[in-house]
């Protein structure tokens, strides 16, 4: 018997080259560097170009200045390496992967594809970024072994922030080329893969470009205006604030009039595309005149600096003048907020109408793809949510609309409803939960389980199948499996309140008993935005100082039993976790953070300083941390800098940095792998856990706080330092340098430091200053600079 | 006085920018050594003769601790009987290593010192990495640990001294050491710097063709409502110097290059709110020791710590600035603390010789509020 091993068997990528360094390219190969990975970064010689290397070398310089980060950390950007064309073409064939990502022309991508292949070692994948050509056009004329090594890997904008990631594979494409790509790109890129059939637009653009299309000639058809439009096609729908217009001008409008002739030009004749087209005519004189959207000189919108202020106007599409932006005043706007999505829908008003028809026409057009694009709903769904930012895909929101609902509108208006739509009207709906599993429809009409990567463990399944371990309004302890808990909070905007203690200390007990460890863990979009203020500052309003200290007293205690209880607890935030937040991944015994973490101890910004131990954590995270220089003062110097400047990570890479997160501290970049990183990092610790003893800290005690309150002072002298902060941060030196009993022959412990900060944030907490901070803080949401 | 001291040798590292420049990877005991070993070769001195290796440094901790000085014989390759002492008297360090070297000659207590100074600002920070201030002091006279950009505002306010002014003096300053530079008058003066592969040969501060135009746009960099900006302030600087100071005696007769004769020193202290007004008072105690009035001095290096600071001195003592700092001072070549008062003594004496004349000064102040001052005369 022969056994055939295939050369790519057990390869892993190590080396990667991405061709066009636009700034899609350029970004692709950011975000490659950011998993660790050695990334190449090669682009044409421009014409009489003294540095051969300057396009390439150029992108690199303008992302690290550029907003948002490409960069999960500046280390990230040494690991790209700029070069041309023409003298590094022979370094691709060092590495296991190309992407390329020029300009979409197919007859430039074949002739490069033709010297890639003459310089790729035979296991080299190649992949393209192309957005329109398809694959099968792609690879016309070229190798057998390149047709086996080649696939579409199409990323969405920016492109270490949007999840998407469509594969499309070509009937050539060896499985095990798709395996590896699908592997990195999901566990090393954290992207949410989405397998595509190769087809115009492929998935996310063919339904995105048919919503935009659509919504522009409604828009135009009727008498609503921007403003109006984008109130009612973005929150109330579930979609991203910036609506369809502000998506038209952060995109860029001149994109548009392209990617239209595009579509209709690749699209079949009987495809509905066609008659959403429309008179560009309005689009067209825009981008004649430089307004090309965010990039350009403004939109649809735009800021108009006349006369030294700044007034956001929005075009006014009948008369073609920009007016000041409007409030938007809807009936149906109102509807949505009482009677949800079918109170838009139903809703007679301009707003209501207008909705209807661009969301009708659009999920309808959805509904008629499977399997066109793609082979079920799922990835139809996951698509819209991955690369559009939208909070459910179309078929749950046909779902939430109610199928049959939405047949009999679509009927009523005699419009043509495709057999699938009837279908799921005649069982119910897309998607249903049937013994805790979530399961979706298929295209004949049978439910399926939804599969879930290998290791990839959700709450949200955990909490379909089971009932809380023990609960209350604010937070939830689960069982996740091998003797491990998750404790979630599910607050609004998960603000830590007296009920989240309650329920740490029961789970304390609890998980001591009958469990091995706890993951504090949740699946909103912010980890947690901090402690609950609003009941804090009644408290503080009605000068009620000891119910106010009584609260951060308890979150204190909380903590520190948390910290020493018998098991380990491992904290896994992603998104933000500010001030109260903050404190309860450092107080976790060890951190498994998502890349997209951003931690902060931000309590300065509201007049106060971290009360919940976060200033007695960051001291032992830098005192223990070897790497930092010895000695009483840099500790207290580089946790003076952390929390006066409210320092909060770009990145859980920066956290790092910054001391949030200890130097053996995991991070994961796929957001689905988090919890199941988490709970095997807690079942690693829980073997023969030994739990924390009280730390002792030296500090140097009151030359530590002249040294940084003299520092305050210069910085308020050059206008760094506003008269309030000198308050702030003397009442911060105070702490952080001991206090004024400190000497450097007598260590602190733990305890003595949680004392000294609840001493210093009640001072605070009783003066005028912060009150006004708090306030015009909950009033604005923005900083006093008192 | 029974010995008189001379100075027989002066040089130094080339200077650049802290952090950013190219000796921030050089250790700063290293780079000193190398200056010392290019002391010795030029000046052909008998190492086997030199009593002390004399090091100033203002910050001596982390890598220039160790009593550095020590460590800087053995790197040097000095004979083991050669000592060494770690002098610290902030940025007037290396010239009190000068002004002990000759009180020792006067005291028939050495023939030779190598009198050097030193300061890496990348790899020490100002303030040291542990700054524990006593904190009483700090509180009731909290000048005594004053930021030294403060007190530049402070010198600024009392003697008037414009914006203008400041900058004009900057860009006189770029201007000079930008042409010393060009026409090769600083190359004799620099020992290059070799780490590993590299050789630092030249000075990097040194900014050509600055204007005063470029400077107006700068933003104040101590005080909101101030006048000093990074341009009217010396950079925080890498740089080694090193001077061969014997006696008379002993210099003649093994043929040592005389440059210059100590005549008087002195030094004071001031108020350390303007502790950059200390020139003053320690130029006239010196002057007054060596029976010489301002009008007598052909050639001054007063140091450029500040703009301001600088000019402040300059219009209470009234100096020519014809005669002072004729190849660039402080503001364009830079500051590295313990490195300047070995500097701009060796400075004086190799221009004294350069341009024959007969007597010159080299005076700098001192943060915490002192000025320290060397006059010398040809021989």
């Amino acid at each position: 018997m022969i056994i055939q091993t295939s050369a790519l068997q057990g390869m892993e990528i190590k080396r990667v080259a991405v061709i066009g360094s636009g700034v899609m390219g350029a970004q692709i190969a950011a975000h490659f560097a950011n998993t660790g990975v050695p990334t190449l970064l090669l682009d044409i010689v421009p014409k009489g170009a003294e540095d051969r290397n300057v396009l390439a070398s150029g992108a690199i310089a303008k992302m690290l200045k550029g907003s948002p980060k490409a960069f999960v950390h500046n280390a990230a950007a040494k690991r790209v390496t700029p070069g041309n064309l023409e003298n590094d073409f022979d370094q691709l064939s060092e590495v296991d992967w190309i992407v390329e990502a020029i300009i979409e022309d197919p007859d430039i991508k074949s002739d490069l594809y033709k010297r890639i292949d003459s310089v790729r070692k035979d296991t080299t994948i190649v992949s393209s970024n192309t957005s329109t050509i398809p694959l099968s056009r792609l690879v016309q004329g070229l190798s057998d072994s390149f047709r086996q090594h080649f696939l579409v890997t199409h990323f969405f904008n920016p492109p270490r922030y949007m999840r998407l990631l469509e594969l499309v594979v070509g009937p050539d494409t060896k499985p095990e080329v798709l395996s590896i790509v699908e592997k990195f790109s999901d566990h090393r890129l954290g992207k949410g893969v989405v397998h595509c059939h190769d087809r115009p637009g492929f998935v996310a653009n063919r339904i995105g470009i048919f919503w935009m299309q659509s919504g522009y000639a409604a828009a135009l058809a009727s008498d609503i205006t921007i403003e109006e439009a984008d109130a009612v096609m973005s929150r109330p729908v579930g979609i991203p604030k910036t609506g369809m217009f502000g998506l038209f001008d952060l995109i860029g409008i001149d994109l548009h009039p392209k990617i239209d002739a595009s579509m209709a030009s690749l699209l079949p004749a009987e495809d509905a595309y066609h008659q959403q087209r429309c008179d560009l005519s309005l689009i067209n004189q825009l981008i004649e005149k430089g307004y090309t959207g965010r990039k350009g000189k403004g939109g649809f919108y735009r800021l108009n600096r006349s006369g030294g202020g700044k007034v956001m106007e929005a075009k006014n599409l009948k008369t073609g003048k920009y007016a000041p932006v409007q409030k938007v005043d809807l009936e149906s706007l109102k509807a949505a907020k009482t009677a949800g999505l079918s109170g838009l829908l139903n809703h007679p008003d301009r707003g209501g109408q207008f909705a209807w028809r661009v969301l009708s026409n659009t999920l309808a057009y959805a509904a008629s793809l499977v399997p066109e694009v793609a082979d079920d709903i799922v990835a139809i769904d996951r698509s819209m949510t991955f690369g559009y930012a939208w909070n459910a895909g179309p078929f749950a929101l046909i779902d939430q609309i109610g199928v049959a609902n939405f047949v009999a509108k679509m009927k009523a208006e005699g419009r043509t409803v495709s057999d699938f739509l009837n279908l799921a009207a005649k069982v119910g709906s897309f998607y249903r939960t049937v013994d805790g599993n979530l399961q979706y429809l298929d295209i004949k009409g049978d439910y399926q389980n939804i599969p879930r990567e290998d290791g990839v463990l959700l709450l949200e399944d955990i909490k379909r199948k089971s009932d809380p371990i023990i609960s209350n309004q604010s937070a939830s302890l689960w069982d996740i499996g091998d003797g491990v808990t998750c404790f979630e909070v599910h607050t609004k905007v998960n603000a830590l309140d007296m009920k989240v203690m309650d329920l740490i200390n029961q789970s304390i007990d609890v998980v001591s008993k009958d469990y091995k460890a706890m993951v504090i863990y949740n699946e909103a979009s912010n980890f947690s935005v901090g402690a609950d203020i609003n009941a804090f500052v009644e408290l503080i309003e009605q000068k009620n100082w000891q119910a106010a200290e009584k609260m951060v007293a308890k979150g204190q205690s909380t903590y520190l039993a948390m910290k020493r209880s018998p098991f380990p607890v491992v904290a896994a935030p992603s998104g933000m976790a500010l001030g109260g937040g903050c404190e309860t991944v450092l107080y976790a015994n060890a951190i498994q953070a998502h890349v997209e973490s951003y931690l902060g101890l931000v309590e300065a910004g509201v007049g106060l300083i971290p009360g919940w131990g976060g200033c007695t954590a960051m001291l032992e995270r830098y005192a223990s941390n070897k790497k930092r220089p010895n000695g009483p003062m840099p500790i207290v110097t580089a946790a003076f800098e952390t929390i006066s400047t409210a320092k909060v990570s770009g990145s859980a890479f920066d956290a790092k940095d910054i001391g949030f997160l200890r130097p053996d501290d995991g991070i994961t970049f796929n957001r689905d792998r988090l919890l199941a990183d988490a709970k095997a990092r807690a079942l690693a610790l829980s073997d023969n856990y030994e739990s924390p003893e009280a730390a002792e800290i030296t500090l140097p005690g009151p030359t530590g706080q002249a040294i940084l309150t003299a520092a305050v002072r210069d910085f308020k002298a050059r206008g760094l330092a506003t008269e309030y902060d000198v308050v702030v941060c003397d009442a911060l030196a105070d702490m952080l340098s001991g206090g004024q009993a400190a000497d450097v022959m007598a260590p602190l412990t733990e305890e003595d430091l949680l004392a000294l900060e609840l001493k210093n944030f009640v001072g605070l907490m009783k003066k005028q200053g912060t009150l006004d901070r708090i306030q015009h803080m909950l009033k604005t949401g923005k900083p006093l600079r008192n | 006085m029974q010995n008189n001291v001379v100075i027989a040798g002066y040089v130094r590292s080339p200077f650049h920018f802290a952090q950013k420049g190219d000796l921030a990877r050089v250790r700063p005991d290293e780079m000193i050594a190398q200056v010392v070993r290019g002391l010795v070769e030029k000046t052909g001195v008998n190492t086997a003769d030199i009593e002390d290796l004399i090091l100033g440094c203002a910050f001596p901790e982390g890598e220039q601790g160790f009593n550095m000085a020590r460590i800087v014989t053995f790197l040097a390759k000095l004979p083991v009987s050669v000592a060494g002492t770690t002098v610290n008297r902030f940025c007037g360090s290396s010239m009190q290593s000068i002004h002990m070297a000759a009180g020792a000659i006067q005291m028939n207590a050495g023939d030779a010192f190598i009198c050097a100074g030193v300061e890496s600002m990348s790899r020490v920070p100002m303030g040291g990495y542990n700054p524990m201030p006593h904190p009483g002091l700090a509180a009731d006279y909290e000048q005594a640990y004053m930021s030294m950009g403060v007190t530049a505002e402070n010198l600024a306010d009392k003697y008037d001294i414009s914006r203008l002014r400041q900058e004009e003096l900057t860009v006189i300053s770029h201007q000079r050491a930008s042409d010393a530079r060009q026409s090769g008058r600083l190359t004799n003066e620099i020992i290059p710097i070799v780490n590993g592969d590299i050789i630092i040969s030249s000075d990097g501060c040194i900014r050509e063709g600055t204007s005063a135009a470029a400077l107006a746009d700068l933003k104040p960099v101590f005080r909101t409502d101030g006048s000093v900006t990074a341009a009217t302030s010396s950079p925080l600087t890498d740089g080694a110097s090193a001077t061969l100071v014997t006696s008379e005696e002993y210099a003649k007769a093994n043929g040592l290059p005389i440059l210059a004769r100590i005549k008087s020193i002195a030094v004071v202290g001031c108020e350390p709110e303007i502790m950059g007004i200390g020139p003053v008072n320690a130029t006239k105690k010196a002057l007054s020791r060596a029976g010489l009035s301002l009008g007598d001095i052909d050639i001054i290096e007063l140091n450029e710590a500040f703009a301001a600071q600088a000019l402040s001195c300059v219009d209470e003592l009234d100096i020519d600035m014809e005669k002072t700092n004729i190849d660039g001072g402080a503001l364009a070549l830079g500051h590295p603390l313990g490195a300047t008062g070995a500097r701009i003594t060796g400075k004086a004496a190799s221009l004294l010789k350069r341009e024959g004349k007969q007597f010159a000064l080299a005076s700098q102040c001192i943060g915490g509020g002192q000025g320290i001052a060397t006059i010398l005369e040809a021989v």
